[in-house]
């Protein structure tokens, strides 16, 4: 059980730890300085600063909410392929695709032979980590994520394209643990896109965290999941953090018709909206986890990452998630 | 080409970046940012769309097509730029476009959706007078020709949700299937619109259906109305050609199907399985076939000559040795210098079976 694989990491979590999906709001200080610095105004160290001043922020904030598990809230991000992709030797910067409407990113371009350049996130969980005693996630975007998300002209098909990144990401997290992370979640939005590549998405996973020592979570989201439940149970990883709300708990009718074997970070607010849910509401949606899971296994958190909105929206978000969590300890 | 292979057309497949690296060609974007800041007024959107849609189709004429679309500017994204055009519709949240990256604004039907006007004619006929207004190629006289893109009735309905509102009204469109035949019903509409103004021939583009077989039957009746509108066209002594366009996923499985549907035209992506071409090269087909033989969501460049070698095996087997050679999807998956290398692709893979023509004889 993975409850136990965290008492063996020395970690002692409540029932019902409360935790994050990864981003947090920028302030607008930091939002106002990410512009400057792409027009040259200010210096990469007084950029680096105000994000380490950001995390700071973020890191006491989720103290103060007394949130279990904690992240730093990715202020030194913008994409999350594209802050790996702009580190890692192999990539190119793309030119602009539209993501929709009116946006539009650089899409990375995989030209040559990726490798590790050496850790990429490991100084952020430090500094993390060393403002708090709680636990703080190390944050990485997956193999097979990397792989959807950017154009490849080097590897010869989508297999050995993953398999690559897996590699790579596989050096992170050992640098991570090294450092003494014990909680990583390794991301795959992409995960459910195209369901015939699932046996790829778990043969990257195996290749990136198969064997070592920490506890691992991996978030998904606007999925269709009906199409890889429940073989995405395969998947090297000892919880799935689940957008659950924004979907209606549909998912919870898939949990019944075969029993989800891990643990469940289960989405209990939904970040795509600026409305603030009802106390009750929240709370009826961890009672209808219950319905289906342990309690050993539930995890709560938000549907996804709040990086969309206002940081004090997404205080509340956090305020409510932590409220329903300590009921049900109760 | 027309003296070797007359059956042979380079033809879009539909979208066309909207930016590009330079100023100039990031004017659509900047204006609607600058419309959300209250610095520009819809006419200003409207000018800049304008002027990327002649650009788009000036890139296509001069990568050297024979079949070019307006690049599709102004659509928001495939699904809401329909919907959003019909009563009783309410388009929300975003939601990922089958398997990309992109995301559409999601449809939901509250009663029977309705047409109030016209989806895309105004943009078909402002297109067909960009195009009268270039300078044509030498070669090219006459054979120019522009075509319009519906998203199809199934892909809409699959793309959207039902809420009824409660006052009856929306009864039949409640499932699936009926919000797809609610769909039809407004496209074939719009079918005889644009052949009333001239349009000869209507791609329309059913992803979802490969992606989710298991909804054939309500595809497959979805598309009748549409099918019976271009009868109608062509009782009536009009030419209209409609070709039925899928991508996103593995086509093989349902290619039998799918070249046996009454459309006059079927366009296949050929990049999610490498042995469908082998499966065309045996089987043969029934109609013409849209040929989508370079990759429209990675930048890696084909070698034209490979692709040469597929169409060269693969015409003979075609009705009419008839064939529209193109991206396997819309373009604007790539960045614009990207997707424009693409379409001067297609014309040096045009050269390159001439050139073997040539040798041959």
């Amino acid at each position: 059980m993975s409850r136990e694989k965290l008492e063996q990491l020395g970690l002692k979590l409540p029932l019902f730890p409360t935790t994050s999906v990864g981003s947090f709001p920028k302030p607008d200080y930091l939002v106002k300085a990410r512009g400057e610095f792409n027009k040259h105004k200010i210096s990469e160290s007084q950029l680096r600063e105000l994000e380490r001043k950001a995390t700071a922020f973020w890191i006491e904030t989720q103290e103060k909410l007394g949130i279990d598990v904690l992240v730093d809230g990715e202020m030194y991000r913008g994409d999350m392929v594209a802050y790996f992709a702009e580190r890692m030797p192999g990539f190119t910067e793309g030119g602009l695709v539209r993501s929709y409407g009116n946006r539009y990113y650089h899409k990375p371009v995989i030209s040559g032979e990726v490798e590790w350049p050496g850790p990429v996130t490991v100084d952020w969980w430090k500094y993390a980590q060393s403002l708090t005693k709680k636990p703080v996630k190390g944050m990485l975007t997956g193999a097979y994520t990397i792989m959807d998300w950017s154009f490849n002209e080097h590897y010869s098909d989508r297999r050995s394209t993953a398999m690559a990144l897996a590699a790579v990401i596989r050096k992170e997290v050992e640098a991570l643990i090294a450092a003494g992370c014990k909680i990583i979640q390794i991301d795959e939005p992409a995960l459910s896109v195209r369901p015939e590549e699932l046996p790829i998405a778990i043969e990257a996973m195996d290749a990136t965290a198969k064997g070592l020592d920490a506890y691992f979570v991996t978030h998904a989201c606007y999925g269709a999941f009906e199409y890889i439940y429940p073989g995405m149970l395969d998947l090297a990883v000892d919880n799935f953090d689940l957008e659950m709300s924004n979907s209606d708990l549909h998912l919870l009718e898939l949990f019944r018709s075969h029993p989800f074997t891990k643990d469940i970070s289960f989405g209990v607010v939904d970040v795509h909206t600026h409305a603030l849910e009802d106390k009750d509401a929240v709370r009826r949606r961890v009672e209808q986890a219950l319905t289906i899971l342990p309690k050993e296994q539930i995890w709560v958190d938000p549907d996804c990452g709040l990086k969309t909105r206002t940081v004090e929206e997404a205080i509340d978000k956090l305020r409510l998630c932590v409220a329903a969590a300590k009921a049900f300890r109760n | 080409m027309s003296a070797t292979s007359p059956g042979l057309h380079l033809s879009s497949t539909g979208s066309y970046p909207r930016v590009g690296d330079t100023a100039e060609l990031q004017v659509l974007r900047r204006t609607i940012a600058a419309l959300d800041r209250g610095e520009r007024t819809t006419a200003d959107i409207l000018d800049a769309e304008n002027e990327m849609t002649r650009r788009a189709i000036a890139d296509q004429v001069k990568a050297g097509l024979d079949i070019v679309t307006d690049g599709q500017i102004r659509w928001y994204d495939p699904i809401s730029h329909f919907a959003a055009k019909l009563d009783n519709v309410q388009i929300k949240g975003l939601l990922r476009f089958l398997d990309t990256n992109f995301y559409f604004r999601q449809p939901v039907v509250t009663g029977k959706p309705a047409r109030r006007g016209t989806f895309v004619v105004n943009e078909y006929s402002f297109a067909r007078n960009a195009l009268g207004h270039l300078p044509t190629p030498h070669d090219k006289a006459g054979k120019l020709a522009i075509k319009p893109v519906l998203t199809g009735p199934y892909t809409l309905a699959k793309c959207s949700l039902s809420e009824p509102s409660g006052n009856g009204s929306g009864e039949s469109a409640t499932s699936l299937e009926g919000r797809a035949l609610a769909y039809a019903e407004a496209l074939a509409a719009e079918i005889a619109a644009l052949a009333q103004t001239g349009a000869e021939l209507i791609q329309v583009d059913e992803p979802a259906v490969i992606k989710y077989p298991e909804d054939w039957a309500i595809f497959e009746r979805a598309l009748a109305p549409l099918t019976a509108a271009r009868d109608k066209v062509a009782s009536a002594g009009r030419k209209l050609e409609l070709a039925l366009y899928v991508y996103f996923h593995d086509c093989a499985p349902l290619y039998e199907k799918l070249v046996a549907l009454p459309v006059d035209i079927v366009g296949l992506d050929f990049t999610y399985n490498p042995e469908l071409a082998d499966q065309i090269a045996a089987e043969g087909s029934p109609k013409p076939l849209g040929l989508g033989l370079v990759d429209a969501r990675n930048t890696r460049l084909e070698d034209p000559e490979v692709i040469a070698w597929q169409i060269e095996r693969l015409l003979p087997k075609l009705k009419g040795e008839r064939a529209y050679v193109g991206p396997s999807a819309g373009l604007e998956y790539l960045p614009r210098d990207r997707a424009f290398a693409k379409l001067e692709l297609l014309s040096k893979v045009r050269d390159a079976i001439k050139g073997t023509k040539r040798a041959a004889s």
